[in-house]
């Protein structure tokens, strides 16, 4: 690797870029410092401590709940003749790519006061469920969209695990289930409680869902303290004690996944898949629950609230129309980031070092710190530095680059690894000028990887909610504001339509991602 | 089953497999597959990669389930088409190729988890670190042990719980020659002092010849033979085992009445062809069964060989020497002879020797690397 200071050309834009990333956090430290006595009292009074002890309540519940959930799965998947493992495998997984507050909508649709499932059970005479707002609602709501972080982290574990250990296990007199809690268990645990903190993580970061589910976390108070009250240092200061809950939890999992385990394995051989034996029919009604909870009752409930909105004459054009601006607002900042990503990701492959980790850091940083926190922070700074841009699609659409940078760098990042630095030397003793060397060769190979980025930046910011919600324009309707909007007032008939919209941007999008991820030979 | 009668003199037998068929897809890893271990002796199953061995091992662990046949652990039916005893109820041990400790456990851990449930595994599990020569090392984790150490931990895990057998799978592949030749000794007289019954799975026929009490060669999923090393080598059941254990040339002859008579003279045949009329032969002979004499240059004899290779092991030297017409074989060369180098010319002699040879037109299973050569020929093996 080359150990060159990098040229200015490439250093400029990163520290641009890195400035944007950092801006809108120091901004809101600088608030939180002009906070007066009053408000000081207030942050530090009991309404916050009941916050916390919520938040940190939910985070847990979840990591617990998406433990539960994912460590079965991630077994039954990965190890055993359970009957129909590749389907149950993709199915476990879908949950990941609904976003929490279709997820949150579809259940109060479907068991809130006035959801189908509400009304099918009165139907039949059966006493009413119990409420699907508060605690109850978003620890369910979150577990259900957080469980594959644990799934998908515990099955990859399971399969780089050398069958050999469990095999001595067994011949020393262990079932296999013994043989699980005494050999296979103690080794995966920490990529269980790495996925458990990324669950964690999701769950003290969302917006959407507890929103949805008037849920008093962190995330849902320092919405109402900024739409509700003029003193936003308060607002400013509660954000700021989230960052830092988000921060530990997020240091936590990265020396968890940095950690090294003493041994290393290579499997020789694929595991023999265990026979479940009798145990085969309960694993395939836990398989087929946690599927119904997570994928059929909210499918079935969007579809059943979009047939009664067609029914009912809800207007076509308002969703056509917050279609377009998702489509376009996602488009836009999709471009962006790709063009961002590139000196970035040029940065870190050709001149790493200190520089390089110090602008990888804080974009990641600006990724780790929760949507809501964000979009307040920039709505504080851009308010104040120049509020000709308040509430433009321009500022909308450069806080969603910044913000999913990191999803367009890192597979850029990976291409251009393979690229190396000789391919265009090569094309130079051939003739061409620096910038026809890298048209020619560095940027047609570049292009898989930036192209995957771009689409993952694109579905991410599709589904995003609180940038949307705090910086779009002024009538700027997206899929996700309409879903929430009609959602958090009730009217679920009018959410179901972008729902099913949204879903299926998503679904295409995912199709695209993993047609771009097939390798070019 | 080719199984040498002597066998059937001793012990009672700690594992039986019979008949035991095993496919994985469209591959059959074991066809008709039988064998015997008599309690308290180690049967080494040897044979080129891929050609069952560890199937045959799993298959007595009981990680496999045989598509027929039927395996028996000291009498007891664990495994046919009805029966599937699993692993942890079978009282088998077993040492991985990997070794498999686990790696969150120390060493004493490791070889206690088998017996906790043991009063006495205190005891016990000193025993069997003093036995594998690791009583200062209990408290240490896998990770901080040599290759050579974490193997020997592997053993003494698997001998704590006084298995009714002890199955090891290729125990040594993962260590350098000089341990492994260290090792073997050692790994003998482990399982000799603890009376233990082994099975032992190994493609390196050093190896299977120092450690097995008895020697089961298999290929291609069938046994070829099964006997004492002694005699798996003096008296190879058939081609395919006189060029897989040791170097073997085979050399055309006519044999009559427990006489082969080669271009080298006659040979005193033991084993199947004896009592045969007469008929067209390949006789076995071992580099050592010739005597290797310089040949001063001059007229080409019938007895000329020029040396085309010379092998080189510290305690013995090989030369692969051709004849005039084309022929090439294995001798062993003296020291008299050591200082030659290729190119240079040898007489041959045959040694007062006993051997066997096969009857030609019948001959089963010639390993592929043979069938090249026309039989016409003779042919010759060398391995090490």
């Amino acid at each position: 690797m080359s150990r060159k200071a990098p040229p200015l050309r490439l250093l400029l834009p990163v520290l641009v870029i890195s400035g944007l990333a950092a801006l809108p956090l120091v901004y809101l430290v600088v608030r939180a410092l002009e906070v007066d006595q009053g408000s000081l009292n207030v942050a530090f009074g009991p309404r916050t401590v009941e916050l916390l002890a919520a938040s940190l309540g939910l985070a847990l519940t979840v990591a617990a709940g998406s433990i539960a959930l994912g460590v079965p799965l991630a077994w039954l998947t990965a190890r055993t003749d359970l009957p129909g493992r590749r389907a149950w495998t993709i199915l476990t997984a879908v949950p990941l790519a609904i976003p929490s507050y279709v997820m949150a909508f579809a259940f109060i649709a479907a068991f809130g006061p006035r959801g189908a499932m509400s009304g099918l059970l009165q139907a039949v005479g059966l006493p009413g469920l119990p409420s699907a707002y508060g605690f109850a609602g978003a620890a369910l709501v979150l577990t259900l969209s957080t469980y594959p972080y644990v799934l998908l982290a515990t099955r990859a574990a399971l399969l780089r695990f050398d069958p050999q250990l469990e095999e001595a296990g067994r011949t020393l007199g262990d079932s296999p289930l013994t043989t699980f809690r005494r050999v296979t268990w103690p080794l995966i645990l920490p990529v269980v409680i790495g996925g458990a903190l990324l669950a964690a993580l999701y769950a003290l970061s969302d917006f959407g869902a507890v929103a949805i589910l008037q849920f008093d976390s962190f995330a849902r108070a320092i919405y109402i303290q900024y739409r509700a009250s003029f003193d936003r240092s308060l607002a400013a200061m509660l954000a700021l004690m989230l960052v830092g809950l988000t921060f530990v939890l997020a240091w936590m999992e990265l020396r968890i996944r940095t950690r090294r385990p003493p041994v290393q394995y290579a499997p020789r051989r694929p595991p023999v898949p265990i026979r479940l034996g009798r145990w085969r029919l309960p694993a395939l009604i836990l398989c087929a629950a946690v599927t119904t909870l997570s994928l059929l009752i909210p499918a079935a409930t969007i579809a059943f609230w979009l047939i009664r909105g067609v029914a009912q004459g809800e207007p076509v054009r308002i969703l056509l129309d917050s279609a377009a601006n998702s489509m376009a607002a996602g488009t836009l900042a999709a471009i962006v980031a790709g063009t961002l990503a590139l000196p970035l990701a040029f940065l870190l492959v050709r001149y790493p070092g200190r520089l390089a980790a110090a602008a990888e850091g804080v974009s990641q940083s600006a990724y780790a710190v929760p949507g809501i926190v964000v979009a307040l922070a920039t709505v504080f700074f851009v308010l104040n530095v120049a509020p000709v841009v308040y509430q433009t699609l321009f500022v909308l659409v450069l806080a969603y680059a910044i913000r999913f940078l990191p999803q367009a760098t890192a597979p850029a990042r990976a291409s251009l690894a393979m690229v190396g630095p000789r391919l265009t030397e090569a094309a130079r003793t051939l003739g061409d000028s620096p910038s026809m060397a890298f048209r020619s060769i560095t940027l047609p190979l570049l292009r898989p990887g930036l192209v995957a980025g771009m689409a993952l930046v694109f579905l991410t910011t599709v589904k995003e909610l609180p940038l949307t919600l705090l910086l779009g324009p002024t009538g700027f309707e997206t899929l996700a504001t309409a879903i929430w909007g009609a959602a958090t007032e009730g009217f679920f008939a009018r959410a179901a339509a972008p729902a099913a919209m949204l879903m299926a941007i998503s679904a295409i999008t995912v199709g695209v991602l993993f047609r771009s991820e097939e390798p070019v030979r | 089953m080719k199984s040498s009668g002597f066998m059937s003199q001793m012990g009672p037998i700690a594992v039986r497999m019979e008949g035991v068929s095993k496919s994985f897809g469209p591959v059959s890893a074991l066809v008709q597959f039988g064998l015997e271990v008599r309690r308290g002796r180690t049967l080494c199953l040897l044979g080129p990669s891929g050609c069952g061995k560890t199937t045959a091992l799993r298959l007595i662990a009981g990680f496999e389930r045989p598509d027929a046949g039927m395996v028996e652990i000291n009498g007891r039916r664990v495994a046919d088409s009805v029966t599937a005893i699993p692993p942890e109820r079978r009282r088998v041990g077993m040492v991985f190729q990997d070794y498999a400790l686990f790696p969150h456990l120390s060493v004493r851990d490791n070889v206690a988890y088998g017996i906790r449930s043991d009063p006495d595994r205190h005891v016990r599990v000193s025993e069997v670190l003093e036995l594998v020569g690791l009583q200062g090392a209990a408290e240490r984790m896998p990770h901080q042990l040599s290759g050579g150490m974490q193997q020997r931990v592997a053993v003494a895990r698997a001998l704590a719980p006084r298995p009714e057998v002890i199955l090891l799978d290729e125990p040594f592949s993962n260590l350098d020659q000089a341990l492994r030749t260290h090792l073997r000794v050692e790994v003998r007289e482990i399982l000799r002092r603890a009376e233990a019954t082994a099975v032992f799975v190994t493609h390196d026929q050093q190896e299977a010849l120092t450690i097995g009490d008895d020697v089961c060669v298999m290929s291609r999923g069938r046994v070829e033979q099964c006997a004492s090393p002694e005699i798996v080598y003096a008296e190879p059941a058939n081609p395919f085992v006189a060029g897989f254990v040791g170097v073997a040339n085979l050399v055309h002859a006519e044999s009559a009445g427990g006489v082969a008579d080669t271009r080298f003279g006659p040979v005193r045949l033991i084993g199947p062809l004896t009592g045969q009329p007469v008929g067209r032969a390949l006789v076995v002979l071992r580099p050592e069964h010739f005597e290797t004499r310089e040949a001063p240059d001059g007229p080409a004899g019938a007895d000329h060989w020029r040396i085309v290779d010379r092998r080189f092991a510290g305690a013995e030297m090989l030369f692969e020497v051709q004849s005039e017409d084309g022929l090439r074989l294995w001798c062993e060369a003296g020291p008299q002879v050591r200082r030659l180098t290729i190119g240079d010319s040898v007489r041959l002699a045959l040694r007062d020797v006993e051997t066997v040879a096969f009857a030609m037109g019948t001959q089963p299973a010639v390993p592929p690397e043979l069938e090249a050569v026309p039989l016409s020929e003779s042919v010759s093996s060398p391995r090490h």
